[in-house]
């Protein structure tokens, strides 16, 4: 039973919990009002309550939205970068995911000592490789392509290290049980060990989808066809041009930033209780 | 020719100073209802495991059907197997649990059906059809893991401790519901436990192992009243065998603490004339309290003060310090001892077993 004095600091908590959250909701608030206005409005609220409050619904209160979809190539920048997720994702399931079991469920020579490799790697800042990454690719002839693009960021040891975690505890028998139910490796892959993994799939599939949402200087390298440029790289092109107007700028931003809203609130159970898991079993 | 035969199978692991199996041979005929039982770490799943084909086979072969099955993979072994954590598919219902394997080998829908309905109608499962093994308690996931078994049409099913997740009361209804299942669909059987209960009742016939050797083979009864040796006599039967050093004087028995007991000459003729390093064995029923049997076998009888009573309700097990050990005997529920009472019994002489002190092995 709560005694009087948990009760007190249960409420205190919330409200501190509460104020924090309108704190880190604020910057939110005021991007998404101020997406509708003009830039005149924007200046005339800028120091009153008024800047967190968006203009009433009217004639114009999308024009920033209606400009920056057809007077640019914005929405063409979504699509590729919701393209190039969806590629990824599927490809570093598939890659990271075979990887992690391998390293989970196969014994082969030095397996722990490939884990170790694998595990230090993640130290390893991406930029530090990116120049390499940049030679290779460049190399192959692969630059200004999607290939190009996406080859270097299949392989990432932290979704390889997420998935050995899990499928580490995944029983043994089960897999045992599916070879006398003349279910092979690869099939008991893709219909037993992932369906069983969800929480990890969800997990890597939100780190990935994040990951090329938000990159920026790897697609800069490597795409110079306006045609293929991701979001991150609209929005400078978008902002750096004299002629955007802030409520268009803030319009860019908030496009960008829903996609992500709506990824976190979707399967930010899942994503804490991936990583959770990968903690908290047996490695 | 038999069934299943193994001959000389070894299974020895990388890096192990010593097999965990060794020279394993058995045969085992069609239809038979086979138990594997032993201690932990005896070998026996290992041996399963073998046969399943989910170990390799070190040295020795394996014969099913009369094929050699060394080098073939389990799932063309013509074997299911029921595992002792059940292994069911999480993520799929119980129908789908069942169905699975049939899918895989292309059998054709409407037979999947008729098969998945009659296996789910044998083991009471229509209600749980399409809950999810999370859903459901030990006893029907067990349950459902069988039905995965039975619907294949295999010859051979493979039990790995099967009932050991199952409490007390679900493991007694289960072991039934298991036999009867056996000899409705009259598969031949290899069945794993470390509960000699469960081999006792279910078995046609049980291999005994320790340290990866085959101890003894035999029906239940057989194991029960002239076990090979040492390790048998103690293993099966519950309370176990009451064991004593004793050496022979004529027809006298002296016992470690000092106490004789007068044979039969029958009995002490047995002995081929071996006088010392003997350890006599006998079960707690066969140690007799009744006034029938004090007077029958009166040349036998001992005294001794209960040290602590067990009643089980149908029976009743007595503890009393004989011969410089823990004796256990057991008794009908009518024989009211308390702690502290000073008893006199009798050993029945015809039940009394030798063994050598050395090899452990049964002199008769």
């Amino acid at each position: 039973m709560k005694t009087r004095k948990s009760k007190v600091l249960g409420i205190i908590l919330v409200v501190v919990m509460i104020i924090l959250s309108l704190l880190f909701l604020f910057p939110v608030v005021w991007m998404i009002a101020n997406s509708f206005k003009g830039d005149a409005a924007i200046t005339a609220d800028m120091n009153t309550i008024q800047a967190f409050v968006p203009p009433a619904p009217g004639k114009g209160f999308f024009n920033n939205y209606v400009s920056i979809i057809t007077d640019t190539n914005f929405l063409r920048y979504m699509l590729n970068t919701l393209f190039y997720a969806a590629l990824l994702i599927v490809l570093g399931v598939v890659v990271n995911g075979l990887a992690g079991y391998a390293l989970a469920k196969i014994k082969f020579p030095f397996r722990d000592k490939w884990l170790m490799i694998i595990m230090m790697l993640m130290i390893i800042p991406s930029e530090t490789i990116i120049t390499i990454n940049f030679l290779f690719i460049a190399k192959l002839g692969l630059l200004n392509t999607v290939i190009g693009y996406i080859l270097p960021m299949i392989v990432n040891p932290f979704n390889i290290f997420l998935f050995r975690q899990v499928f580490v505890s995944l029983p043994d028998d089960v897999y045992e049980a599916a070879q006398l139910d003349h279910c092979g490796p690869v099939k008991y892959f893709f219909t037993m060990v992932l369906p069983m993994s969800k929480t990890v799939v969800a997990t890597v599939s939100v780190f990935t989808f994040l990951n090329v949402w938000n990159d920026y200087l790897w697609p800069s390298l490597v795409f110079t066809s306006s045609d293929l440029l991701t979001t991150q790289i609209g929005l400078n092109s978008i902002t750096s041009n004299e002629n955007t107007t802030m409520g268009q700028t803030l319009a860019v931003i908030t496009l960008i930033t829903i996609p992500v809203i709506i990824i976190y609130s979707l399967f930010s159970k899942q994503i804490v209780e991936g990583v959770v898991s990968t903690g908290s079993k047996e490695g | 020719m038999s069934f299943i035969e193994l001959k000389k199978i070894c299974k020895k692991y990388p890096n192990a100073a010593k097999n965990s199996v060794t020279d394993f041979n058995l045969e085992i005929n069609e239809k038979e209802f086979i138990a594997f039982v032993g201690p932990s770490g005896c070998g026996k799943s290992t041996t399963l495991r073998m046969i399943a084909g989910f170990e390799d086979i070190t040295s020795g072969e394996l014969y099913i059907d009369g094929k050699l099955m060394n080098e073939v993979k389990p799932c063309d072994r013509g074997i299911a197997m029921v595992f002792q954590n059940y292994a069911l598919y999480p993520h799929m219902t119980v129908e789908k649990n069942i169905s699975y394997g049939l899918k895989n080998m292309k059998v054709p829908a409407d037979k999947i059906k008729e098969k998945v309905d009659w296996a789910i109608d044998i083991l009471g499962l229509s209600e749980y059809r399409y809950r999810k093994p999370k859903n459901l308690s030990g006893g029907q996931r067990q349950r459902v893991a069988l039905g995965r078994a039975i619907v294949k049409d295999s010859k051979v099913f493979l039990m790995d401790e099967p009932l050991s997740n199952l409490d007390a009361k679900l493991r007694v209804s289960m072991r039934n519901e298991i036999s009867k299942l056996h000899r409705e669909l009259g598969s031949t059987t290899i069945y794993v436990t470390h509960d000699q209960v469960e081999a006792m009742t279910m078995a046609d016939r049980i291999v005994i192992m320790k340290d990866g050797v085959v101890q003894q083979v035999g029906k239940p009864m057989e194991l029960y009243e002239h076990p090979v040796n040492k390790f048998v006599a103690g293993f099966i039967g519950s309370p176990q065998m009451n064991f004593y050093d004793v050496s022979i004087d004529g027809n006298i028995v002296k016992f470690s603490d000092g106490k004789t007991m007068k044979l039969p000459e029958s009995v002490i003729s047995k002995l081929g004339g071996k006088t010392s390093g003997l350890i006599l064995g006998i079960r707690g029923e066969d140690i007799k309290l009744e006034a029938q049997s004090l007077d029958v076998y009166k040349d036998t009888k001992q005294s001794a003060v209960i040290e602590n009573t067990e009643v089980m309700g149908n029976e009743n097990n007595l503890y009393f310090t004989f011969g410089g050990t823990v004796t256990i005997a057991r008794v009908s529920k009518y024989e009211i001892s308390r702690v502290g009472d000073t008893i006199e019994f009798v050993f029945n002489p015809s039940r009394i077993h030798f063994f050598d002190k050395e090899t452990e092995n049964c002199l008769f």
